[in-house]
């Protein structure tokens, strides 16, 4: 599909030389919009408007064509076969046909209920869409829309008075690295330079923050030592057996045998229940919390009422 | 109030459910009743007496019961009476029918009208002369036909009065025709043939039970009335049970029907139970909910079922031995008795064995449900609809409309044809299924709401047949092959044969056995679909059915989870495969400063819930060799997740970030390694390190064990927050992994459900609001929990109940605990009740904001921290439940109904678009997996804002001058991980932070729904009100341009509220 569609492109661009290549990509856009309505005949007329129309985007995007020209050029030398050319002549036409009823309603000011007819046929063959009927709010914003697309029209006409186009047209992206598409997939690849650089860069960034902390700890021994102290350094003679932090002997000994020591060590606290005065207050507090626990049922009952959740059907 | 402080909540539940269900007793009401029954009884004081009734009045139902001798000379009935629930003040609303029994006048019947359906014809059209006058009533609306618990043979009349009362809406009057003392008991003997057409052609004419027993009925329904009356009236607490059961068998639509119970059944059974004849089990110091527990013990356990309930009668204390014969009798004939011993007559004889397996069944996992649900299972007792489509696994409907087959004997002999085709059908499919099934349940509701009676009886086929079938177990419902009689048994041999046709085969099998034997050949992937091959083909056989009629609820929805061509669920095999050799390479390794202790998969696609498991990719192999690429080659690859556990070390660095930096490291030797030893191809990313193996690509994870072994002391719990986020997402995920793997083991449809859920919680655009874990839960849940049904054993019944529990759970004010092996002790239980109560503190302040909305807790994350922490929020989950509810009644509707067939399975995964502020179309070309789009995307209203190109940097399939290079090149050609949309959403955010809300599908969408941010806007809404930026078509244009080459269109349907 996607191939087939560039091959067609191919075509017009070797034959047209002069028309810009953002047409080329409008065309190549619309194309399935054209292939759905196969039937939808047009005049000449507005074909040659939109032409001229679309010349006032051209310039720059001329010196694109060429970059792409380069990048598909193995495509179009298995393009010989030239025997389609009159259909893609065919297929163009009504790309252009198409467009040009895209851009009418700016061109005349017809207002919003001539591009709301356009959309219609756009997808008048297409099976009505039924949806799950999750209906939350499609009857007003149908109308709230159509307001709202003649303050639109409007709007955008005081604000791009120059621009004919009210549908912003958005550039593929590919000659423009910043956004999009062509960003993403050189984010990709930047990210993966390969193994060797990466670990270089990891090897940079311990051994930097090793030196980091080092400088870290003899700032801090400094500034122990100025008070008249004398730090006491544990030196790195000994393997580290025991976490600095939870006292957990880690490495040599086995993760599960200190589990099951700490487990077996007798826990020093008296039993919650020793003391007479602690099964007083045990009881007392589980009334407490069974008063309270009631009082929230209750409570909870009350919103369930207020919710009908109590009948059945 | 105070009474409150002592009652149970379950005890205050069942009164306010009884508040809601009770009829009041209201003058407005009793006056609506009296009104309506005056207005019937004027109306049939109007018809002259003696007129002249003939089969004219309706000849083709005549006809059609084989009735002669019909005439006789009308008379006025000579008693009106209200019976039923409304008299022994036990009506359960919203059902508000009022019986009125109008006794038939003995003039109108000759002694042997007992005969060939005579009396049927007259009880009929003295109903038609009734309903003639009636109509012409003003204080009457309408009159329509029903039936005595769906027995075409017996209409009764329905008039619903012209005056409509708004506390007892739909309230009708149901005219039930009585025949008191029309006839001799003796000649209505069980034993007795009273129907000629069944006698021409046997010489010992064949006994009609059904048919007597169906005059019998008649003839005592007021006595039984009465003596209903007489235990129930004065007794509130006995008729609040019997409302109780009446609720708790609605919800049960496979039980309160016509061939198991009914109102008045229970009722009988209840007085049983009451009385000196039921041994007094229910006594007068009882409350509701004892009584109603006490009559279910009864119908589940007791013994007495197999000799029958007889009620004894005082003057009779020894039973004689004519009476024993009798009662014999009696068992032979019907599977369930309940006779009044003078009556002679059974009362449940509509009963079938069937109907009442399926009624004890129910009973006894109601008690269950009674015993370990919590608040007693009030919400599984009374609130839980249990219908077809959710209790069933399999639901098949039959269309039989206009098949003359089922009544080609006659409408009505001993029984009426729609009774012998579902025996039919239910024998077939007994025979059939054998072991298969453990419930089999058939049953043809004859509508007859707007029908006319009066043209006869082939109006009754409408409604589909309904067949429902639970699965025994999954080993033998997807078992292959089935073994029958040995061949040396020729008689039997034979009849396996003629019962299944050419699908019986012989065979020999391991043992030596030579036997006749069934093979049912399908892929493991398809087993669900073999009983669907087995109901139909005999169907098909034995019934003249044609294919179109029959249809088997099974695979409707297998379309979602299509990849391509087909369920890639096939490769799991080969995945699993792969990841056994790639971890024992992995331990194998020697060159490592540390050896790898533990491997663990962690991507869903490990343990069979992912919606699309990757398929072996031609490229991500070892070898270097370039293999043949077919035309349609993804040039994207989904990584699998693997988590690595290494030795304890001390030397690892202290701070989050060297850590993390070190694993890196680590991975990055780790890939060398594999690199080095076995040719694996490696690529990596400062944070990822991605391995190609046997067509997949491993991503490979280290959980770093000091992390987790700080986690695991359960007292120093302030210390958990110093373990790096990541070590304990690891953990968690872990953990989540190997419980839903174990799980998934037990429970083999547990997968498709989930792998469903997932496509639809997707499809529906709430990828960002419900994460893949959070789906695996809650479709655990309905494993773990089952109740009130059992275990779902077929995919649609899972995934329905999955959208049941989405919309009707009280996340509000429940937390869903998901024990998975039963570990959860109950301290850990109260922790997490404290936990939730905790979250829902700031509940009564705004009920908006509460986190999380919804609470699920499991053994391995005790305060639900893990997946539903942040999202869904209280806004997201309505909406969720708002769709899950809607997708739930379509599902119910698309299994039950034959009639609308405007709706598509299809549509349970079609979003609507006009649910959103914008609507962002993309590049359907330009996804990475194009071919799992469902449908495509358009949209036909709202502004179109702006469109793009699609760009030619990306290609989802690997072009032809790809395929010719060599394959180190190729190779890089892959893309792991790349996904354009979230790419594309992570810029959006970043961008736009607080601007708007976006709603999409990961799964492979071409629609991103757009929501306005509501409450941001106001906060800056003034020093920001003048900026061009904030219009939001410029909004939109911008957001356009973060897409570049992959937004195709966009369309605003609304702006910000909060402008101007």
């Amino acid at each position: 599909m996607g191939n087939d569609m560039e091959v067609k492109k191919k075509k017009k661009k070797q034959k047209l030389n002069c028309r810009s290549s953002k047409l080329l990509e409008i065309g190549e856009n619309v194309d399935k919009v054209v292939q759905e309505n196969k039937e939808n005949k047009s005049s000449g007329k507005k074909k040659r408007k939109r032409e001229k129309g679309n010349q006032v985007h051209a310039g720059e995007a001329v010196k694109f064509s060429i970059e792409e020209d380069k990048s598909n050029e193995g495509e179009r030398k298995r393009q010989k076969n030239k025997s389609s050319r009159k259909k893609n002549r065919k297929n163009e036409e009504k790309n252009r046909v198409v467009l040009g009823k895209v851009d009418r309603p700016e061109e005349e000011v017809a207002g919003p209920g001539q591009s709301k007819t356009q959309s219609k046929t756009e997808n008048s063959n297409r099976p009505e869409e039924t949806s799950v009927a999750v209906d939350m709010r499609t009857s007003k914003s149908k109308k709230a829309a159509k307001n709202k697309e003649e303050k639109f029209t409007k709007s955008s006409k005081k604000q791009v008075e120059n621009e004919p186009d009210e549908v912003y047209h958005i550039s593929s992206g590919d000659e423009d690295c910043s956004k999009g598409m062509k960003k993403w997939i050189m984010e990709y690849h930047q990210s993966r330079p390969g193994l060797k650089i990466l670990q270089q860069r990891i090897d940079e960034f311990i051994t930097a923050h090793e030196a980091e902390e080092e400088q870290a700890r003899k700032e801090r021994e400094a500034r122990a030592s100025e008070g008249g102290w004398t730090v006491v350094v544990h030196h790195k003679g000994r393997k580290k057996t025991t976490d600095s932090e939870s006292g957990i002997a880690v490495g040599s000994v086995a993760q599960a045998a200190v589990m099951d020591k700490m487990g077996k060590k007798k826990s020093k606290e008296i039993g919650l229940n020793f003391y007479r005065f602690q099964r007083r207050e045990a009881q007392r507090n589980e009334l407490m919390m069974l008063q309270s626990k009631f009082e929230q049922d209750k409570k909870r009952i009350q919103q369930l009422r207020a919710a009908r959740k109590f009948r059945p059907y | 109030m105070d009474s409150d402080t002592i009652m149970e909540p379950m005890d205050l539940k069942v009164r306010e459910l009884l508040k809601e269900v009770q009829l009041d007793y209201s003058s407005a009401t009793t006056k609506l009743v009296d009104d309506t029954v005056s207005a019937i009884k004027q109306a049939i004081d109007t018809i002259p007496e003696d007129l002249k009734v003939t089969a004219d009045f309706a000849p083709q139902f005549v006809r059609d019961i084989g009735a002669d001798k019909v005439e006789f000379n009308f008379k006025k009935p000579k008693l009106f009476e209200i019976g039923g629930s409304y008299s022994i003040r036990c009506v359960a609303k919203p059902d508000v029918d009022i019986d009125l029994f109008v006794r038939l006048p003995k003039e109108c019947f000759h002694e042997k009208d007992y005969l060939n359906h005579r009396y049927h014809a007259k009880r009929f059209l003295y109903l038609c002369i009734i309903k003639k006058y009636l109509n012409s009533s003003s204080f009457i609306r309408k009159v329509e036909w029903s039936t005595l618990q769906n027995e075409a043979r017996k209409p009764v009349l329905v008039v619903y009065p012209a005056m409509e009362l708004a506390e007892v809406p739909g309230l009708s009057v149901r005219i039930i025709p009585t025949a008191t003392s029309l006839f001799s008991i003796l000649k209505l003997n069980l034993k007795r043939n009273n129907v000629c057409s069944l006698k021409q052609d046997e010489s010992t004419p064949q006994a009609t039970p059904k048919y007597n027993s169906s005059i019998l009925e008649d003839m005592f329904l007021e006595d039984n009335a009465e003596f209903v009356k007489r235990t129930f009236l004065g007794w509130k607490e006995l008729g609040e049970a019997l409302i109780l059961l009446k609720v708790w068998a609605r919800q049960r639509s496979s039980i309160y029907a016509y061939d198991c119970l009914n109102g008045f059944l229970i009722s009988v059974i209840m007085s049983y139970l009451a009385t000196d004849s039921g041994r007094n089990l229910i006594n007068n110091s009882m409350k509701p909910m004892q009584i109603f527990r006490v009559t279910l013990d009864f119908i589940a356990t007791s013994k007495l079922w197999n000799t029958g309930l007889y009620f004894k009668s005082q003057s009779l204390l020894n039973i004689s031995k004519e009476e024993l014969l009798e009662r014999k009798q009696y068992l032979r004939l019907f599977p369930v008795v309940i006779s009044e011993s003078l009556a002679h007559f059974n009362l449940a004889f509509r009963i079938t064995g069937g109907g009442f397996l399926e009624l004890q069944d129910e009973a006894v996992l109601t008690l269950s449900c009674i015993g370990k649900c919590k608040d007693g299972g009030f919400e599984e007792l009374f609130m839980t609809k249990i219908d077809y489509p959710a209790k069933y696994d399999y639901c098949m409907r039959l269309n039989l409309k206009g098949n003359s087959d089922v009544y080609a004997l006659g409408f009505c002999l001993d029984e009426e044809c729609w009774r012998s085709f579902e025996q039919k059908v239910h024998f077939l499919l007994c025979q059939g299924l054998s072991d298969r099934a453990k419930f089999i349940r058939v049953s043809w509701k004859n509508a007859t709401s707007e029908c006319n009676v009066e043209n006869g009886l082939s109006i009754f086929d409408r409604e589909p047949l309904l067949i429902g079938i639970s699965v025994s177990s999954l080993e033998k419902a997807f078992r292959v092959v089935d073994v029958g009689p040995n061949a040396e048994h020729k008689d039997e041999a034979l009849k396996f044969r003629k019962f299944w046709g050419e699908k019986a085969e012989l065979r020999r099998f391991k043992d030596g056995m030579i036997a006749e034997s069934t093979v049912w050949e399908s892929k493991q992937w398809e087993r669900h679909t073999i009983i669907k091959r087995i109901t139909e083909y005999l169907l098909l056989r034995h019934l003249s059915l044609s294919e179109r009629n029959i249809v088997h609820i099974v695979d409707q929805l297998d379309f979602s989870l299509v990849n391509g061509v087909g369920d890639s669920i096939s490769f799991s095999g080969s995945l699993l495969e792969a990841f056994e050799v790639l971890s024992k390479r992995l331990h194998l390794l020697k060159d490592i400063p540390l050896k790898v202790s533990s491997v663990q998969p962690l991507d869903s696609a490990f343990r069979f819930t992912s919606v699309f498991p990757p398929e072996p990719h031609p490229l991500a192999n070892e070898k270097s060799a370039v293999p043949r690429l077919n035309k349609l080659t993804s040039t994207c690859i989904q990584p699998l997740e693997v988590m690595i556990q290494l030795e304890g070390s001390g030397n690892w660095p202290m701070d989050d970030v060297a850590i993390e930096k070190t694993k890196s490291a680590f991975l990055l030797r780790i890939g060398e390694s594999l690199q080095n030893n076995w040719g694996m191809i490696c690529t990596a990313t400062e944070e990822n390190v991605d391995v190609f193996m046997s067509g997949y690509a491993f991503r490979l994870r280290i959980l770093h064990e000091r992390g987790l072994s700080l986690l695991n002391r359960q007292n120093g719990s302030n210390q958990l927050k110093h373990i790096s986020s990541v070590d304990k997402e690891l953990f968690t995920r872990g953990q989540h992994s190997s419980m839903i793997n174990g799980l998934q083991g037990c429970y083999p449809i547990y997968g498709p459900v989930v792998r469903l859920a997932k496509r639809w919680v997707a499809s529906h655009l709430f990828s960002a609001c419900l994460v893949e874990e959070a789906v695996e839960l809650l479709v655990a849940y309905l494993f773990l929990k089952p109740l009130p049904f059992y275990v779902p054993c077929s995919r649609i019944s899972g995934f329905l109940r999955f959208l049941r529990l989405l919309s009707e759970y009280d996340w509000n004010f429940s937390a869903l605990v998901v024990d998975i092996n039963s570990d959860l002790s109950p301290s850990d239980e109260k922790e997490i009740n404290e936990n939730f109560t905790s979250s829902r503190k700031g509940y009564e302040e705004n009920a908006q904001n509460v986190n999380p909305a919804m609470f699920l807790a499991t053994a391995y994350d005790k305060a639900s921290e893990a997946w539903t922490r942040f999202s869904p929020n209280s806004s997201e989950l309505r909406r969720l439940v708002a769709y899950a509810r809607s997708s739930a009644n379509l599902l119910t509707k698309l299994i039950l109904g034959g009639q609308i067939d405007s709706y598509k399975w299809e549509c349970l995964f079609r979003t609507p678009l006009n649910n959103y502020d914008a609507v962002i179309l993309l590049h359907r070309e330009k996804m990475p997996y194009p071919q799992r789009l469902l449908f495509p995307s358009e949209m036909n209203q709202g502004k179109h804002v702006a469109q793009g190109n699609a760009s030619k940097a990306f290609h989802p399939f690997l072009l032809p001058e790809h395929m010719k290079g060599n394959s180190p090149d190729l190779k890089d050609t892959l893309l792991v991980d790349f996904d354009p949309l979230r790419c594309f959403i992570g810029d959006l955010e970043a961008k736009f932070p607080n601007a708007f809300k976006l709603w999409y599908d990961s799964l492979g969408g071409d629609a991103i729904g757009m929501m306005w941010e509501r409450s941001s806007s106001k906060k800056r809404g003034r020093s920001e009100e003048n900026e061009e930026e904030k219009d939001p078509v410029n909004v939109l244009k911008a957001v356009g341009e973060v897409g570049k080459g992959f937004v195709r269109s966009i369309y605003l349907l609304k702006s910000p509220r909060l402008r101007n």
